[in-house]
């Protein structure tokens, strides 16, 4: 059994394929390093993440395959699902034999599985442009707690850089210790934690117990649907929404 | 009075519009103003009722001199009445965006004086709310019916959406539970921003500079079941105004009694699954290439509880079918059962790589559930009953003997702008 390992980034994994791919080593488990399961006779190589290798199989993915599947391949890579690496290096090899048709080949398990986890990232992105709740802080900045399943707050970033571009804000990712961290002019990606408790603007509260009272008036008794609400807004976003609190 | 209190008064007046979606406008943000519009629109939360909620809904004044009998506003209702100022509308706005709360304001209003000044105070809040505080997110605003044109006309350069409601599906009914509304009157606007809207359109592309005028388009509402209309006559009104007015949507509402009237029908609870069938239908209409008259007819009036109106006319069209899913153009993928825009393209990128069997489509994700009896794949058919109409109805109803009706009705009751959304085809599958 041959196992390897990367450090986790989409570089690691890049490179990673393209060791298999010209080492003409194809490993049994690829993983993500301090994700792996012990395996009693596994071999175990560690890929050094190379930019340069990393580089040629991004354009690769690019120009011999095409831009759609490049998009999947980083969103699948978002999911964090534990066989991703694996079945992403099967939907790319099998990419560079059939070229650009092979999103279309939709019964092909390699290819459906990758859409799938993309669709995923893709839906929890839509979901949390509208989920995700600021709050004014006493430094004039609007910071704003996720724990998303997946990895997205690097695709929330352009959104709210473009909507809300004369704020100040930070939107952090809790469970993963990153976040997003935008100042006017640019937004940058870093990991983070925060060091102190937040401190919040006086005008904070009147403004959440506004927002929870309309919650509350806007809804329907007689058509009330508590399944439904949770059919379309479930109950693991809810610890972050002001009006679900 | 505390703005909270004016809040929940307001809001809950402006709760049974149903309109929510934020859809269909492309607003880009500008240096210095806050906020965009993304085409896609976008739901932030959803309220005890499971409907989404994108906008503030909200009304400036619950004040009004009109008496219909199906409002909760009409003036001889007994409730509590406010007001807000275009300054509180602006600040509410404004700071509820900042925090990610909503995609914008649905801003309306019951008529406290004449249309005119009551078009001129709506039209005041969001002049303020663009020009004063640099609001650019998405705005839908009610067109008051009776209103000069260049009030409407001038509003309509600082919206995304306009809409005006036809309220009821008959002039019957209107006389007999709104007799201050004309039906000449609701039209009037409708068919003026319509002509506008195809107008700005044509000089926008003639040059990118010529200022926009309500680039989401226009909607309009009615009730259904406070009158004695059947669905035959909703639809058609319903196609009739896609065609006419070019509507993006009409909006069907349940009716929710909040009163006893002798003109009234006596409901227990709103009609939720009649609403739905309107839409499934009103569907088929803008997306599947349906007529009103296919869908119902004569002896057919209103759509059966026990299937979905497209089942319900296939099992009246058997000849068309089965279908060949490798022959078959997009149209006619769109007629069968259980096949929607989503399933219908999939199967057409799968296809260009190879004749797809039953067992592909399991894989592409298309649920076969219905589609199985109405489908060949490479020629053969696996539906497992002969394709005879009194062999098949029984198999597709949804109230078998022994299941939970109650159970279902839950499932399918929601209204479509709640389906969460792919924005990437939302666009193209019209789940806005």
């Amino acid at each position: 059994m041959l196992q390897f390992v990367y450090d986790g980034s989409f570089n690691g994994l890049l490179t990673a394929i393209y060791e298999i791919y010209y080492g003409k080593m194809v490993p049994d488990q690829l993983f993500v390093r301090g994700n792996e399961t012990q395996q009693l006779f596994a071999r175990q190589e560690v890929i050094a993440t190379d930019e340069v290798k990393a580089g040629k199989v991004y354009d690769a993915i690019d120009n011999k395959i095409c831009a759609r599947s490049l998009r999947h391949t980083y969103y699948a890579y978002l999911s964090e699902h534990p066989e991703a690496a694996m079945w992403i290096f099967q939907y790319l090899h099998l990419g560079w034999k059939i070229g650009n048709k092979l999103d279309f080949l939709l019964s092909d398990d390699r290819v459906q599985r990758i859409h799938r986890l993309s669709l995923k990232v893709a839906r929890e992105r839509h979901r949390l442009m509208g989920l995700l709740r600021f709050q004014l802080l006493k430094k004039n900045i609007y910071y704003a707690a996720i724990e998303p399943d997946h990895n997205v707050v690097e695709l929330l970033a352009p959104h709210f850089a473009a909507r809300m571009s004369d704020q100040n804000w930070v939107i952090h990712d809790v469970r993963r210790d990153l976040a997003a961290i935008y100042n006017q002019e640019e937004w940058i990606a870093t990991r983070f934690t925060l060091q102190q408790r937040l401190e919040l603007a006086q005008e904070e509260d009147y403004y959440r117990e506004l927002w929870k009272q309309y919650h509350q008036a806007i809804s329907i008794k007689s058509r009330t649907n508590p399944r439904l609400q949770r059919q379309c807004m479930p109950q693991r976003y809810w610890k972050h929404l002001v009006e679900m609190n | 009075m505390e703005i909270i209190d004016k809040l929940k008064i307001l809001a809950d007046s402006a709760k049974y519009d149903v309109s929510c979606s934020s859809s269909g406008s492309q607003r880009a943000n500008q240096p210095g103003r806050l906020g965009n519009a993304a085409s896609c629109g976008i739901c932030h939360s959803w309220s005890a009722d499971g409907r989404c909620i994108s906008l503030l809904k909200i009304l400036q004044t619950n004040y009004c001199v009109y008496n219909c009998s199906y409002c909760v506003n009409r003036v001889s209702n007994d409730l509590p009445r406010a007001m807000l100022t275009s300054d509180e509308l602006c600040d509410l706005t404004m700071n509820f965006y900042r925090r990610n709360y909503i995609e914008g304001l649905f801003l309306s209003t019951a008529i406290p004086s004449t249309p005119d000044n009551t078009m001129e105070m709506l039209l005041q809040t969001v002049r303020k709310l663009r020009q004063v505080h640099g609001f650019n997110g998405y705005i839908h605003l009610k067109a008051i019916p009776g209103a000069d044109n260049i009030l409407i006309e001038e509003a309509g350069k600082y919206v995304d959406r306009m809409s005006v409601n036809i309220e009821l599906p008959s002039s019957r009914g209107l006389q007999l539970l709104a007799p201050q509304k004309k039906k000449e009157a609701i039209i009037k606007p409708m068919s003026f921003l319509a002509t506008n809207i195809t107008a700005r359109k044509e000089e926008r592309k003639k040059s990118r500079k010529a200022p926009s005028f309500v680039p989401a388009g226009q909607t309009t509402q009615m009730i259904v079941g406070a009158t004695l209309d059947h669905d035959i006559n909703i639809l058609k009104l319903s196609e009739y105004m896609y065609n006419k007015f070019r509507l993006k949507r009409v909006y069907y509402s349940a009716y929710v009694p909040v009163t006893s009237n002798p003109n009234l029908p006596d409901l227990k609870s709103p009609p939720l699954l009649r609403e739905h069938r309107l839409y499934q239908a009103d569907w088929l209409l803008r997306f599947y290439g349906f007529s009103a008259k296919e869908l119902l007819d004569d002896n057919n009036q209103d759509f059966s509880e026990d299937y979905d109106p497209k089942t319900d006319w296939a099992l009246r069209n058997l000849d068309y079918f089965p279908v060949e899913i490798n022959r078959a153009s997009y149209e006619q993928l769109l007629r069968i059962p259980g096949v929607g825009v989503k399933s219908a393209r999939r199967i057409l990128a799968a296809r260009r790589m190879h004749a797809l069997r039953f067992e592909d489509l399991k894989t592409i994700g298309v649920t076969l559930k219905r589609a199985q009896y109405f489908i060949t794949c490479r020629g053969k058919y696996n539906g497992e009953a002969a394709m005879e109409e009194h062999i098949l109805r029984p198999r597709l109803a949804l109230s078998r003997p022994g299941t939970n009706n109650y159970e279902q009705l839950s499932l399918f009751a929601f209204l479509p702008e709640l389906v969460p959304r792919d924005e990437v085809v939302s666009t193209l599958t019209g789940e806005l």
